[in-house]
Protein backbone atom coordinates (compact mmCIF):
# COMPACT_ATOMS: atom_id res chain seq x y z
CA UNK A 1 0.00 0.00 0.00
CA UNK A 2 2.50 2.23 1.08
CA UNK A 3 4.38 1.73 -2.31
CA UNK A 4 1.05 2.18 -4.10
CA UNK A 5 0.72 5.66 -2.61
CA UNK A 6 4.80 6.63 -3.65
CA UNK A 7 3.58 5.60 -7.20
CA UNK A 8 0.72 7.66 -7.34
CA UNK A 9 2.69 10.84 -5.46
CA UNK A 10 6.00 10.83 -7.97
CA UNK A 11 3.57 9.81 -10.87
CA UNK A 12 1.79 13.17 -9.79
CA UNK A 13 4.19 14.93 -8.80
CA UNK A 14 6.51 14.80 -12.24
CA UNK A 15 3.39 14.80 -14.71
CA UNK A 16 2.87 18.47 -13.08
CA UNK A 17 6.54 19.44 -12.85
CA UNK A 18 6.53 18.40 -16.34
CA UNK A 19 3.67 20.53 -17.34
CA UNK A 20 5.24 23.79 -15.50
CA UNK A 21 8.57 23.28 -17.04
CA UNK A 22 6.74 23.05 -20.48
CA UNK A 23 5.23 26.69 -19.69
CA UNK A 24 8.40 28.26 -18.66
CA UNK A 25 7.24 28.67 -14.71
CA UNK A 26 10.42 26.29 -13.66
CA UNK A 27 12.97 28.46 -15.77
CA UNK A 28 14.37 30.15 -13.09
CA UNK A 29 15.14 27.18 -11.15
CA UNK A 30 16.81 25.56 -13.87
CA UNK A 31 18.93 28.99 -14.06
CA UNK A 32 19.88 28.58 -10.56
CA UNK A 33 20.62 24.68 -10.72
CA UNK A 34 23.02 25.88 -13.69
CA UNK A 35 24.82 28.64 -11.99
CA UNK A 36 25.81 26.65 -9.47
CA UNK A 37 26.64 23.31 -11.36
CA UNK A 38 28.28 25.12 -14.03
CA UNK A 39 31.66 25.76 -12.35
CA UNK A 40 31.99 21.83 -11.61
CA UNK A 41 31.11 21.04 -15.14
CA UNK A 42 33.39 23.59 -16.80
CA UNK A 43 36.13 22.31 -14.54
CA UNK A 44 35.47 18.17 -15.52
CA UNK A 45 34.81 18.85 -18.82
CA UNK A 46 38.38 20.03 -18.59
CA UNK A 47 39.34 16.17 -17.82
CA UNK A 48 37.14 14.71 -20.32
CA UNK A 49 39.48 14.57 -23.16
CA UNK A 50 42.01 12.68 -21.38
CA UNK A 51 38.83 10.58 -20.36
CA UNK A 52 37.68 10.29 -23.91
CA UNK A 53 41.32 9.07 -24.76
CA UNK A 54 41.55 6.01 -22.60
CA UNK A 55 37.77 4.65 -23.36
CA UNK A 56 39.21 4.88 -27.28
CA UNK A 57 41.66 3.50 -26.43
CA UNK A 58 40.35 0.54 -23.99
CA UNK A 59 37.71 -0.01 -26.79
CA UNK A 60 39.25 0.62 -30.10
CA UNK A 61 43.23 -0.48 -29.80
CA UNK A 62 43.33 -3.18 -27.03
CA UNK A 63 45.54 -2.97 -24.14
CA UNK A 64 47.61 -0.14 -23.45
CA UNK A 65 50.97 -0.33 -22.50
CA UNK A 66 52.79 0.68 -19.21
CA UNK A 67 55.42 2.73 -20.68
CA UNK A 68 53.14 4.52 -22.21
CA UNK A 69 50.89 5.31 -19.54
CA UNK A 70 53.83 6.66 -17.57
CA UNK A 71 54.75 8.92 -20.14
CA UNK A 72 51.20 9.88 -20.42
CA UNK A 73 51.49 10.50 -16.78
CA UNK A 74 54.73 12.68 -17.15
CA UNK A 75 52.98 14.50 -20.45
CA UNK A 76 50.35 15.04 -18.17
CA UNK A 77 52.36 16.60 -15.43
CA UNK A 78 54.06 18.78 -17.80
CA UNK A 79 50.78 20.18 -19.87
CA UNK A 80 49.35 20.80 -16.14
CA UNK A 81 52.13 23.14 -15.48
CA UNK A 82 51.54 25.06 -18.68
CA UNK A 83 47.70 24.82 -18.84
CA UNK A 84 46.96 28.41 -17.32
CA UNK A 85 49.54 29.92 -19.98
CA UNK A 86 48.01 27.68 -22.74
CA UNK A 87 44.48 28.09 -21.76
CA UNK A 88 44.57 31.89 -22.15
CA UNK A 89 46.69 31.64 -25.33
CA UNK A 90 43.99 29.71 -26.90
CA UNK A 91 41.14 32.21 -25.73
CA UNK A 92 42.72 34.93 -27.65
CA UNK A 93 43.16 32.61 -30.38
CA UNK A 94 39.11 31.99 -30.31
CA UNK A 95 38.43 35.40 -29.70
CA UNK A 96 40.68 36.20 -32.64
CA UNK A 97 38.69 33.84 -34.97
CA UNK A 98 35.48 35.24 -33.42
CA UNK A 99 36.69 38.69 -34.65
CA UNK A 100 37.51 36.89 -38.21
CA UNK A 101 33.89 35.06 -38.77
CA UNK A 102 32.21 39.00 -37.44
CA UNK A 103 34.47 40.50 -40.13
CA UNK A 104 32.96 38.10 -43.19
CA UNK A 105 29.70 38.73 -41.86
CA UNK A 106 29.56 42.54 -40.62
CA UNK A 107 25.88 42.84 -40.69
CA UNK A 108 25.14 40.15 -38.42
CA UNK A 109 25.80 41.01 -34.17
CA UNK A 110 27.10 37.89 -32.29
CA UNK A 111 27.46 36.89 -29.06
CA UNK A 112 30.21 34.90 -28.19
CA UNK A 113 29.39 32.24 -25.50
CA UNK A 114 31.53 29.20 -23.57
CA UNK A 115 30.25 25.99 -23.64
CA UNK A 116 29.24 24.28 -20.04
CA UNK A 117 27.25 21.01 -20.51
CA UNK A 118 25.91 18.44 -22.78
CA UNK A 119 22.64 16.99 -22.75
CA UNK A 120 23.94 13.08 -21.67
CA UNK A 121 20.82 12.01 -22.86
CA UNK A 122 20.90 9.83 -25.78
CA UNK A 123 17.88 10.80 -27.75
CA UNK A 124 19.03 14.60 -28.06
CA UNK A 125 22.24 16.19 -29.43
CA UNK A 126 21.75 19.65 -26.81
CA UNK A 127 24.65 21.77 -25.48
CA UNK A 128 24.56 24.55 -22.75
CA UNK A 129 26.01 27.58 -23.06
CA UNK A 130 26.70 30.21 -20.68
CA UNK A 131 24.60 32.65 -22.02
CA UNK A 132 21.12 33.85 -21.75
CA UNK A 133 18.08 36.20 -21.88
CA UNK A 134 20.16 38.36 -20.01
CA UNK A 135 22.87 38.74 -22.99
CA UNK A 136 19.62 39.29 -25.67
CA UNK A 137 19.84 35.40 -26.42
CA UNK A 138 16.37 34.03 -27.79
CA UNK A 139 14.88 30.78 -28.62
CA UNK A 140 15.53 30.06 -32.44
CA UNK A 141 18.56 31.76 -32.59
CA UNK A 142 20.99 30.83 -34.86
CA UNK A 143 24.41 29.02 -33.40
CA UNK A 144 27.66 29.25 -35.22
CA UNK A 145 30.94 27.87 -34.67
CA UNK A 146 33.78 30.11 -33.66
CA UNK A 147 35.27 29.31 -37.29
CA UNK A 148 31.53 30.50 -39.11
CA UNK A 149 30.16 27.25 -39.57
CA UNK A 150 26.45 26.17 -38.58
CA UNK A 151 26.15 24.47 -34.91
CA UNK A 152 22.39 24.65 -34.49
CA UNK A 153 19.76 26.99 -32.83
CA UNK A 154 19.09 28.04 -29.38
CA UNK A 155 15.98 25.76 -27.87
CA UNK A 156 15.80 27.37 -24.31
CA UNK A 157 16.61 30.27 -22.80
CA UNK A 158 17.23 31.13 -19.31
CA UNK A 159 18.30 34.18 -17.71
CA UNK A 160 22.17 33.39 -17.71
CA UNK A 161 22.44 30.25 -19.77
CA UNK A 162 20.70 28.58 -23.02
CA UNK A 163 20.79 24.87 -24.43
CA UNK A 164 21.38 24.78 -27.95
CA UNK A 165 19.82 22.17 -30.38
CA UNK A 166 22.59 20.47 -32.72
CA UNK A 167 21.97 20.01 -36.56
CA UNK A 168 22.68 16.20 -35.58
CA UNK A 169 19.87 16.46 -33.19
CA UNK A 170 16.67 14.19 -34.79
CA UNK A 171 14.33 17.26 -34.33
CA UNK A 172 16.92 19.16 -36.92
CA UNK A 173 16.43 19.73 -39.92
CA UNK A 174 17.84 22.53 -42.39
CA UNK A 175 17.05 23.58 -45.73
CA UNK A 176 20.31 23.47 -47.58
CA UNK A 177 21.99 23.57 -50.53
CA UNK A 178 24.37 21.48 -52.33
CA UNK A 179 26.83 23.57 -53.91
CA UNK A 180 28.67 21.00 -57.23
CA UNK A 181 32.24 21.05 -56.49
CA UNK A 182 33.93 23.06 -59.54
CA UNK A 183 30.86 23.74 -61.23
CA UNK A 184 30.86 27.47 -61.19
CA UNK A 185 27.27 27.60 -63.55
CA UNK A 186 25.61 26.54 -60.12
CA UNK A 187 23.83 23.94 -60.64
CA UNK A 188 22.63 23.47 -56.92
CA UNK A 189 20.85 21.12 -55.20
CA UNK A 190 18.52 21.40 -52.58
CA UNK A 191 17.52 19.37 -50.15
CA UNK A 192 17.22 19.01 -46.12
CA UNK A 193 19.93 18.08 -43.63
CA UNK A 194 18.36 16.25 -41.41
CA UNK A 195 20.32 14.85 -37.51
CA UNK A 196 19.41 11.22 -36.04
CA UNK A 197 20.45 9.56 -32.99
CA UNK A 198 24.21 8.28 -34.41
CA UNK A 199 24.71 11.87 -34.26
CA UNK A 200 25.05 12.31 -37.90
CA UNK A 201 24.10 14.42 -40.84
CA UNK A 202 21.89 13.14 -43.65
CA UNK A 203 20.94 15.13 -46.47
CA UNK A 204 17.73 13.62 -47.45
CA UNK A 205 15.01 15.07 -50.07
CA UNK A 206 17.64 15.28 -53.06
CA UNK A 207 15.95 15.36 -56.46
CA UNK A 208 17.30 12.24 -58.17
CA UNK A 209 18.17 14.01 -61.15
CA UNK A 210 20.60 16.00 -59.00
CA UNK A 211 24.00 15.70 -59.76
CA UNK A 212 26.15 15.51 -56.37
CA UNK A 213 29.34 13.85 -55.56
CA UNK A 214 31.48 13.32 -52.24
CA UNK A 215 33.08 16.79 -51.15
CA UNK A 216 30.40 18.82 -52.57
CA UNK A 217 30.03 21.62 -49.94
CA UNK A 218 26.71 22.09 -48.09
CA UNK A 219 25.46 25.19 -47.07
CA UNK A 220 22.28 26.69 -45.55
CA UNK A 221 19.34 27.81 -48.83
CA UNK A 222 17.60 30.71 -46.74
CA UNK A 223 14.68 28.92 -47.92
CA UNK A 224 11.61 28.60 -45.14
CA UNK A 225 13.45 31.79 -43.22
CA UNK A 226 14.93 29.94 -40.03
CA UNK A 227 18.44 30.20 -41.10
CA UNK A 228 19.85 32.90 -42.76
CA UNK A 229 21.26 32.13 -46.59
CA UNK A 230 24.97 30.65 -47.40
CA UNK A 231 26.26 29.63 -43.73
CA UNK A 232 28.20 26.32 -44.03
CA UNK A 233 27.51 23.21 -42.61
CA UNK A 234 29.77 20.45 -44.32
CA UNK A 235 30.57 18.79 -46.91
CA UNK A 236 29.14 15.29 -48.80
CA UNK A 237 30.90 12.33 -47.41
CA UNK A 238 28.75 9.36 -49.50
CA UNK A 239 25.65 9.30 -51.81
CA UNK A 240 23.32 7.19 -51.55
CA UNK A 241 21.72 6.48 -55.10
CA UNK A 242 19.07 4.05 -55.92
CA UNK A 243 17.56 3.81 -59.52
CA UNK A 244 13.91 3.96 -58.73
CA UNK A 245 13.68 6.49 -55.53
CA UNK A 246 12.60 9.76 -56.28
CA UNK A 247 15.26 11.30 -53.68
CA UNK A 248 18.79 11.06 -52.90
CA UNK A 249 20.39 10.38 -49.42
CA UNK A 250 23.76 11.52 -48.86
CA UNK A 251 25.82 11.56 -45.87
CA UNK A 252 27.13 14.71 -44.70
CA UNK A 253 30.30 15.33 -42.20
CA UNK A 254 30.16 18.48 -40.21
CA UNK A 255 32.70 21.17 -41.20
CA UNK A 256 33.25 21.47 -37.50
CA UNK A 257 33.63 18.45 -34.79
CA UNK A 258 30.26 19.58 -32.79
CA UNK A 259 31.38 17.01 -29.78
CA UNK A 260 33.98 19.28 -29.10
CA UNK A 261 33.39 22.56 -28.82
CA UNK A 262 34.31 24.91 -26.50
CA UNK A 263 33.54 28.34 -27.98
CA UNK A 264 30.29 29.19 -30.08
CA UNK A 265 28.43 32.33 -31.34
CA UNK A 266 24.51 32.98 -31.48
CA UNK A 267 23.64 36.25 -34.01
CA UNK A 268 21.59 37.67 -32.15
CA UNK A 269 19.88 39.87 -34.90
CA UNK A 270 18.59 37.04 -37.09
CA UNK A 271 14.77 35.61 -35.48
CA UNK A 272 13.24 32.98 -37.57
CA UNK A 273 10.52 33.55 -39.93
CA UNK A 274 8.24 31.09 -38.09
CA UNK A 275 9.24 33.23 -34.55
CA UNK A 276 10.14 36.59 -36.10
CA UNK A 277 5.98 37.66 -36.53
CA UNK A 278 4.31 39.49 -39.44
CA UNK B 1 23.05 12.00 7.46
CA UNK B 2 22.32 9.64 4.83
CA UNK B 3 20.29 11.47 2.66
CA UNK B 4 22.87 14.67 3.09
CA UNK B 5 25.38 12.11 1.61
CA UNK B 6 23.14 10.68 -0.82
CA UNK B 7 22.20 14.16 -1.64
CA UNK B 8 26.24 14.95 -2.61
CA UNK B 9 26.36 11.60 -4.20
CA UNK B 10 23.28 12.38 -6.54
CA UNK B 11 24.56 15.54 -7.36
CA UNK B 12 28.53 14.48 -8.27
CA UNK B 13 26.68 12.04 -10.97
CA UNK B 14 24.39 14.40 -12.76
CA UNK B 15 27.29 17.16 -13.18
CA UNK B 16 29.26 14.02 -14.21
CA UNK B 17 26.89 13.13 -16.58
CA UNK B 18 26.65 16.13 -18.42
CA UNK B 19 30.57 16.68 -18.30
CA UNK B 20 32.67 14.10 -18.63
CA UNK B 21 29.99 11.23 -19.38
CA UNK B 22 29.27 12.34 -23.42
CA UNK B 23 32.57 11.67 -23.82
CA UNK B 24 32.77 8.45 -22.58
CA UNK B 25 31.06 6.75 -25.90
CA UNK B 26 30.57 2.49 -25.59
CA UNK B 27 29.08 0.93 -27.87
CA UNK B 28 27.68 4.24 -29.20
CA UNK B 29 26.19 5.55 -25.99
CA UNK B 30 27.31 7.31 -22.87
CA UNK B 31 26.83 5.86 -19.68
CA UNK B 32 24.03 7.46 -16.96
CA UNK B 33 25.77 8.11 -13.86
CA UNK B 34 22.60 9.45 -12.30
CA UNK B 35 20.99 6.26 -12.93
CA UNK B 36 23.83 3.60 -11.53
CA UNK B 37 24.02 5.71 -8.66
CA UNK B 38 20.70 5.63 -8.19
CA UNK B 39 19.81 1.96 -8.75
CA UNK B 40 22.99 0.67 -6.60
CA UNK B 41 21.74 2.79 -3.68
CA UNK B 42 18.45 1.24 -3.71
CA UNK B 43 19.85 -2.43 -4.10
CA UNK B 44 22.41 -1.61 -1.40
CA UNK B 45 20.02 0.32 0.94
CA UNK B 46 16.87 -0.95 -0.12
CA UNK B 47 13.26 0.34 -0.95
CA UNK B 48 12.48 2.30 1.58
CA UNK B 49 15.14 4.72 1.42
CA UNK B 50 14.88 4.60 -2.16
CA UNK B 51 12.24 6.06 -1.98
CA UNK B 52 13.81 9.32 -1.49
CA UNK B 53 17.29 8.92 -3.04
CA UNK B 54 15.43 8.02 -6.22
CA UNK B 55 13.34 11.26 -7.25
CA UNK B 56 15.99 13.37 -5.06
CA UNK B 57 18.83 12.07 -7.90
CA UNK B 58 15.99 12.32 -10.57
CA UNK B 59 15.18 15.98 -9.75
CA UNK B 60 19.11 17.24 -9.54
CA UNK B 61 19.55 15.40 -13.00
CA UNK B 62 16.28 17.50 -14.67
CA UNK B 63 17.94 20.47 -13.25
CA UNK B 64 21.20 19.86 -15.22
CA UNK B 65 19.51 18.82 -18.53
CA UNK B 66 17.66 19.86 -21.12
CA UNK B 67 14.75 17.79 -20.43
CA UNK B 68 11.55 19.42 -18.65
CA UNK B 69 11.54 18.90 -14.93
CA UNK B 70 10.27 15.89 -13.69
CA UNK B 71 11.23 13.45 -16.41
CA UNK B 72 14.06 11.88 -14.68
CA UNK B 73 12.03 11.61 -12.04
CA UNK B 74 9.72 9.66 -13.39
CA UNK B 75 11.67 7.98 -15.66
CA UNK B 76 13.88 6.62 -12.57
CA UNK B 77 10.66 5.59 -10.55
CA UNK B 78 11.00 2.32 -11.48
CA UNK B 79 14.39 1.52 -9.65
CA UNK B 80 11.55 1.64 -6.84
CA UNK B 81 10.06 -1.12 -7.78
CA UNK B 82 12.66 -3.19 -9.28
CA UNK B 83 14.42 -2.73 -5.94
CA UNK B 84 12.22 -5.79 -4.54
CA UNK B 85 14.18 -7.63 -5.93
CA UNK B 86 17.09 -7.15 -3.08
CA UNK B 87 14.67 -9.01 -0.44
CA UNK B 88 13.19 -11.60 -2.79
CA UNK B 89 16.46 -12.42 -3.36
CA UNK B 90 16.25 -14.84 -6.79
CA UNK B 91 20.00 -15.99 -6.15
CA UNK B 92 22.50 -16.07 -3.58
CA UNK B 93 24.32 -13.52 -4.86
CA UNK B 94 23.87 -9.65 -4.05
CA UNK B 95 25.94 -8.22 -6.95
CA UNK B 96 23.66 -9.85 -10.07
CA UNK B 97 20.82 -8.77 -9.27
CA UNK B 98 22.27 -5.93 -8.75
CA UNK B 99 23.40 -5.39 -12.61
CA UNK B 100 20.00 -6.84 -13.98
CA UNK B 101 18.40 -3.64 -11.96
CA UNK B 102 20.65 -1.28 -13.46
CA UNK B 103 19.39 -2.94 -17.02
CA UNK B 104 15.98 -3.37 -17.10
CA UNK B 105 16.12 0.29 -15.44
CA UNK B 106 18.04 1.82 -18.32
CA UNK B 107 15.55 0.42 -20.81
CA UNK B 108 12.37 1.84 -18.23
CA UNK B 109 14.34 5.06 -18.72
CA UNK B 110 15.05 5.35 -22.08
CA UNK B 111 11.17 4.06 -22.73
CA UNK B 112 9.66 6.22 -20.40
CA UNK B 113 11.99 9.59 -21.33
CA UNK B 114 11.09 8.91 -25.29
CA UNK B 115 7.68 8.78 -24.25
CA UNK B 116 7.53 12.31 -22.01
CA UNK B 117 9.66 14.00 -24.97
CA UNK B 118 6.81 12.74 -27.65
CA UNK B 119 4.34 13.98 -25.44
CA UNK B 120 5.83 17.28 -25.46
CA UNK B 121 5.82 17.40 -28.90
CA UNK B 122 9.59 16.11 -29.66
CA UNK B 123 9.93 14.24 -32.57
CA UNK B 124 11.54 11.31 -31.12
CA UNK B 125 12.46 8.20 -33.57
CA UNK B 126 12.06 5.45 -31.73
CA UNK B 127 12.47 2.58 -33.92
CA UNK B 128 16.51 4.15 -33.86
CA UNK B 129 15.94 5.32 -30.60
CA UNK B 130 15.23 1.61 -28.81
CA UNK B 131 18.01 -0.16 -31.46
CA UNK B 132 20.83 2.45 -31.05
CA UNK B 133 19.77 3.78 -27.64
CA UNK B 134 17.87 2.00 -24.98
CA UNK B 135 19.16 -1.60 -25.73
CA UNK B 136 22.89 -0.70 -25.52
CA UNK B 137 22.52 1.36 -22.40
CA UNK B 138 21.42 -1.22 -20.75
CA UNK B 139 24.78 -3.26 -21.25
CA UNK B 140 26.59 -0.15 -20.81
CA UNK B 141 25.39 0.82 -17.81
CA UNK B 142 25.06 -2.35 -16.24
CA UNK B 143 29.03 -2.34 -17.45
CA UNK B 144 30.07 0.53 -15.03
CA UNK B 145 27.40 -0.34 -12.45
CA UNK B 146 29.78 -3.46 -11.90
CA UNK B 147 32.44 -0.62 -11.22
CA UNK B 148 30.72 1.39 -9.07
CA UNK B 149 28.29 -1.33 -6.97
CA UNK B 150 31.23 -2.62 -4.99
CA UNK B 151 33.01 -0.21 -4.18
CA UNK B 152 29.38 1.61 -2.68
CA UNK B 153 28.72 -1.74 -0.81
CA UNK B 154 31.91 -1.54 0.84
CA UNK B 155 31.33 1.82 1.92
CA UNK B 156 27.81 1.09 2.76
CA UNK B 157 27.54 0.67 6.29
CA UNK B 158 25.34 -2.72 7.08
CA UNK B 159 21.97 -2.84 7.65
CA UNK B 160 21.07 -3.94 11.07
CA UNK B 161 20.18 -7.55 11.39
CA UNK B 162 16.35 -8.31 11.78
CA UNK B 163 15.20 -11.25 13.90
CA UNK B 164 16.78 -14.23 15.09
CA UNK B 165 19.70 -15.53 12.95
CA UNK B 166 24.12 -15.53 12.89
CA UNK B 167 23.84 -11.59 13.14
CA UNK B 168 21.10 -11.10 15.72
CA UNK B 169 23.47 -13.49 17.76
CA UNK B 170 26.62 -11.49 17.17
CA UNK B 171 24.92 -8.81 18.48
CA UNK B 172 23.89 -10.50 21.69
Amino acid sequence: MRLLWWTLAVVSVSLLSIALSESRTLYPVQNLSLTVAAPLENGLRELADPIADFFEGLFNRGDLKRENERLRQELERLQSQVAAAEDAQRRAQELEEALGVKESRPHDEFVVADVIAQDPSGVKRALAIDRGSKDGLDEGMVVLSKSGSLVGTVSRVYEDFAWLRLITDPNSAVNVVVLAEGDEEGSEARGVAAGDLGGRLSLEMVPAEAQITDGDLVTTSGLGGNYPRALFLGSVRSVEDKPQALFKKATVEPAVDLSSLDTVMVITNFLPARLAGP
Amino acid sequence: MKYLVAFVGAFFAAVLAASVAPYVKVLGVTPDPVLIFAACWAMIRGQWEAMVVVPMAGLLRDLTTSDPVGTSVLALSPIVLLAVLRDLRPVESDFLPALAVVAVASLAYAVISMTVLTAVGDDVPWGTGLLWVAFPSMLVNALFAAIVYLPMRWLSPRPRAEGFGVGSAVQL
